[in-house]
């Protein structure tokens, strides 16, 4: 028989002032089973919980109800304390009388009528719980970090930093991401390379980082604490032991005529190349869809001339398993063509600028390449069709972000502040020349932010018209933007030399694939999504993985190193234990009434349902059950909701503690 | 052959009155090619630009109507005016997503909306349900060798999720249907620019403004003439046309013809079955230049 214990919260006046506590405690104290019922003013207080726990000893309960708030609220409260007094937390359930009944009612007699049903009904459902003894996972206690921009970099070494391995995956031959790619960062214009660099030799002289260059992500297996990836790495044609990083086969390479990612294509690289000169691994990379020896079969000048032999034509991808505990996921961004899209793509591309057929309208990446000292104009601005000095420069802000009818309803956040940066840049290297802006509105929440793009108006005489661009054409050698100043109502023309556009963000082509590898979610633009929009923002809802960066959504510099840092810290907390404990709130499978159907497996968004043999004493295979992986499962009970034989249960919320609720009533 | 086409023909206020020679060259060559048009019985004014600017009620109401009444006729909707085609086309689309709006117009109306009813322009007519194929075995008389300048205007493809005609700002279909009758395209750079339209009447000036810029536009790329789909933006390039050139002094002598006038020179038919007697820039000196007549 049970002895079961009732506490009434009155929660200050919050459920008294509505519901009638002392005669909910008298009317349940006459529940069979209910051994002793009380009420207290505040129930979570630390008298409170000694009232509970005094109970627990004196009257010798076997399962406890407190009602008061939500189990959201003070489950965990009320459970430590049942535990203390010597009883498994799990025989402990909460019955809310509060944001269920007080904080929704007004009339005193049926609100406490129904208090009474709901205490009744937990009472019932308690009856029926089990001990659940708590889970225990092992951790493997090593990282491995996807992307290596500027978030993966800052998450690797942080992590690598507290003494904890890890493993950095990047998709393209060098670390460094768009960040590289910069020239100078708002909003102290400080050169992007000088900060960014000495980050990247870190990491490749870190002795806790294995780096995996022009490598990717194969396969991902296991759990929180216990993942295997499976990462390929891909072909070379260039032996990392032997490369010197000398370069002599990069400028002996007769195929000078590929144009550059890295340089938005306006720079031009060799077949065997390096991304940039400072990239990290120095080793270069033979392009196999442009070398000669890979199309003809002829040339080989790169073999010939390297001096340790490290060419190697025959190498082949390779795969690669690693153990780790955590992941970290920091695949970033890539910006939107304005060009034609394709038939069934949501997004639709700019057919009035054109689709991006007029070459001297660039993006925002491509702008920052012509102002790099590093880039293909060694910093200066020059047209893309004739190397001209353009002296009317029109920047446009927002073209693809803030545009539902384009397709993309969120804003960028970045391309007021790196706009307002382009107008200076522009000022100081073009000092004749006239800046424009066309924006809708200017976003600046920033430390110093607003200062800085005030800045540009003030001092570098960017001129902001606030409306938008309807039309860009080719006249002449001209471009002919036609707008609209909504701030005094009139159209304007200006014939520019050069359009700046300031393209949406987007995450990484390929984002949505990745998420699946893992199980993860995105959202319908294939941006990560965070556990909690507000308080669980850099965890996955897949336990074990973790956001960090511009995958998740737009973010600058500053947000995404912050948020890395993070990351780490989450990573490393769960390092910080050899075992990692976690609520026993997980499906169970009744292996005698399981038919291995397998309808679980398919509706399991974690991947926590295996196939699992049963064989008699000779080794004979008997059949395949389904076999749930306590440490995947997040007890979200989809697989219980879906099981035809009923044989798949979630602890602590079983049918029979349901159907017992439902039958109180 | 394909299954015969058959539509129900709304040509609306201006095809019976300033642009009557739109409605003989689209009867007379839809008739070539074996198209059948049924004019909608007892049809009146979609509301065009004034409904919706005074009542937007009113506007709708009027299209739901001309739909319903269209349905009594077999085949979808043949529209020749780009600016009935807009307004049937938004009251199905703004009827179709606000339930309330419908409540009332199907109340003001006494029946049903058709909103699943297609309507249709010329040109998707001739595009799609003919088919560039066909269309292009009916000609008799390439137009070779006259370089057309395609005139969208505003309402043909836009709003881009209304009318579903193209992309809503870089369309071919004008294009691709002058083609197939063997003419030649210009790439010009004014194509889907506003004509200014209704302010002919009241802010002429303005119009002015901008029909002179598309045809400044339509005259550099090197076009012979202009080819539009619209009654409205035939007024100002033609009609407006001479003015134009004495105010800013210059000299276009660019024929602004309705897509059905310049398929139909391709198909054989005669000026008189054209109406190109009703154009303001008298085309037989080009036409007679290239041999088409």
């Amino acid at each position: 028989m049970s002895r079961i214990g009732v506490f009434i919260c009155h929660c200050g006046e919050n459920i008294s002032r509505t519901v009638d506590v002392e005669r909910v405690a008298q009317e349940v104290g006459r529940l069979p089973g209910v051994a002793f019922s009380t009420d207290y003013k505040y129930m979570c207080s630390d008298p409170g919980q000694t009232l509970v726990k005094k109970a627990i000893q004196e009257q010798k309960l076997s399962h406890v109800v407190v009602a008061a708030c939500s189990p959201r609220m003070h489950e965990k409260t009320f459970r430590k304390a049942v535990e203390a007094a010597g009883l498994n937390p799990f025989l402990c359930e909460m019955a809310n009388i509060r944001e269920h009944c007080s904080w929704v009612h007004e009339n005193r007699e049926e609100a406490t009528v129904k208090a009474i049903d709901i205490v009744g009904m937990m009472v019932e459902r308690v009856k029926k719980n089990r001990i659940l003894p708590t889970i225990t996972v092992p951790v493997t206690k090593r990282a491995l970090v996807i992307g290596g921009g500027i978030a993966g970099i800052q998450a690797a070494l942080d992590i690598a930093d507290c003494g904890h391995e890890v493993i950095l995956v990047e998709r393209e031959p060098s670390i460094g991401g768009h960040m590289a790619q910069l020239s100078e960062t708002f909003p102290t214009l400080d050169c992007s390379q000088c900060i960014m660099t000495p980050k990247m030799v870190d990491v490749a002289n870190h002795p806790k980082i294995k780096l995996y260059t022009y490598s990717e992500i194969e396969l991902v297996e296991g759990y929180i604490g216990n993942f295997q990836v499976t990462i390929k790495k891909k072909a070379r044609s260039v032996d990392e032991d032997k490369c010197t990083g000398c370069g002599v086969c990069m400028t002996k390479c007769p195929q000078k005529k590929i144009p550059n990612k890295f340089d938005q294509n306006i720079g031009m690289r060799t077949a065997i190349y390096v991304p940039f000169p400072q990239a990290v691994p120095n080793t270069p990379v033979i392009d196999r869809d442009n070398c000669t020896w890979f199309k003809t079969g002829k040339c080989g000048v790169c073999q010939k001339v390297c001096g340790p032999g490290a060419i190697d034509f025959e190498q082949q991808d390779t795969l690669i398993v690693e153990a780790v505990g955590a992941i970290v996921v920091s695949t970033g961004f890539d910006l939107y063509t304005i060009a034609e899209k394709p038939k069934g793509s949501p997004i639709k591309g700019y057919g009035e600028f054109g689709h991006g057929k007029i070459p001297d309208v660039i993006d925002g990446m491509t702008f920052e390449r012509l102002a790099s000292a590093s880039g293909p104009t060694g910093g200066k601005i020059l047209r893309p069709s004739d190397g001209k000095e353009p002296k009317q420069i029109v920047f446009i802000q927002c073209v693809g972000s803030r545009a539902r009818e384009k397709g993309i309803s969120y804003c960028s956040k970045v391309c007021c502040m790196y706009t307002a940066k382009h107008t200076m840049l522009y000022h100081h290297k073009v000092h004749d020349g006239q800046a424009y802006v066309f924006f809708m509105d200017a976003r600046t929440p920033g430390k110093s932010y607003d200062e800085f793009w005030r800045r540009s108006i003030e001092e570098e005489e960017a001129v902001y018209i606030r409306g938008m661009v309807s039309r860009l054409y080719q006249k002449g050698d001209k471009i002919v933007v036609m707008g609209s100043d909504i701030s005094v109502g009139v159209q304007v023309e200006i014939e520019a030399d050069m359009v700046v556009l300031a393209t949406a963000i987007q995450p990484q082509k390929g984002a949505d694939a990745l998420a699946q590898k893992l199980g993860i979610s995105y959202d319908k633009y294939h941006f990560y999504s965070e556990a909690h929009a507000k308080l669980r923002p850099v965890e996955c809802a897949t336990a074990g993985i973790y956001l960090a960066g511009a995958c998740q959504g737009p973010k600058d510099i500053p947000e995404t190193v912050s948020q890395a840092s993070a990351a780490a810290a989450k990573v490393m907390a769960l390092f910080s234990r050899n075992q990692m404990e976690r609520e026993p709130i997980v499906a169970r499978v009744r292996e005698a009434g399981c038919v291995g159907c397998f309808a679980c497996k398919k509706v399991c968004a974690y991947g926590a349902v295996e196939e699992k043999e049963i064989r008699d004493r000779q080794g004979n295979l008997i059949k395949v059950v389904a076999y749930v992986n306590p440490g995947v499962c997040a007890g979200c009970g989809t697989c219980q909701a879906t099981c035809p034989s009923k044989s798949v249960e979630l602890d602590g919320y079983t049918d029979e503690q349901i159907i017992a609720m439902i039958e109180a009533l | 052959m394909g299954k015969p086409l058959n539509y129900s023909y709304y040509p609306g206020c201006s095809l019976h009155a300033s642009a009557s020679e739109y409605d003989l060259s689209t009867r007379e060559l839809f008739n070539v090619l074996g198209i059948g048009l049924t004019e909608v019985p007892d049809w009146f004014c979609c509301g065009a630009t004034p409904a919706h600017n005074v009542d937007e009620l009113l506007s709708l109401a009027l299209c739901a109507k001309n739909l319903e009444l269209a349905d009594k006729v077999e085949g979808d909707m043949a529209v020749a005016c780009a600016s009935c085609f807009s307004r049937l086309k938004t009251a199905q689309h703004v009827l179709g997503v606000s339930d309330v709006k419908r409540t009332q117009v199907e109340k003001a109306i006494d029946a049903p909306v058709k909103l699943d009813s297609n309507v249709k322009h010329l040109l998707e007519i001739l595009a799609k349900d003919l088919g560039l194929e066909r269309l292009a075995a009916a000609v008799n008389k390439p137009l070779s060798g006259l370089k057309v300048a395609c005139y969208y205007g505003c309402l043909l493809t836009r709003p881009s999720d209304v009318p579903n005609l193209d992309c809503a700002e870089a369309p071919t279909i004008m294009e691709k249907v002058i083609e197939a009758v063997g003419a030649e395209t210009v790439a010009w750079t004014h194509r889907l620019e506003c004509c200014g339209a209704n302010f002919t009447l009241s802010r002429p000036g303005v119009v002015i403004q901008l029909t002179n810029a598309v045809l400044e536009s339509a005259k550099a790329a090197g076009a012979d003439c202009i080819m539009v789909g619209c009654p409205l933006c035939h007024g100002n390039l033609d009609i407006r046309q001479k003015e134009i050139e004495g105010v800013y002094n210059t000299s276009y002598g660019l024929p602004v013809f309705y897509l059905t006038q310049l398929i139909g020179i391709s198909v054989g038919l005669g000026a008189d079955k054209l109406g190109l007697d009703a154009m303001m820039v008298n085309p037989m000196p080009l036409l007679k230049e290239k041999g088409l007549l």
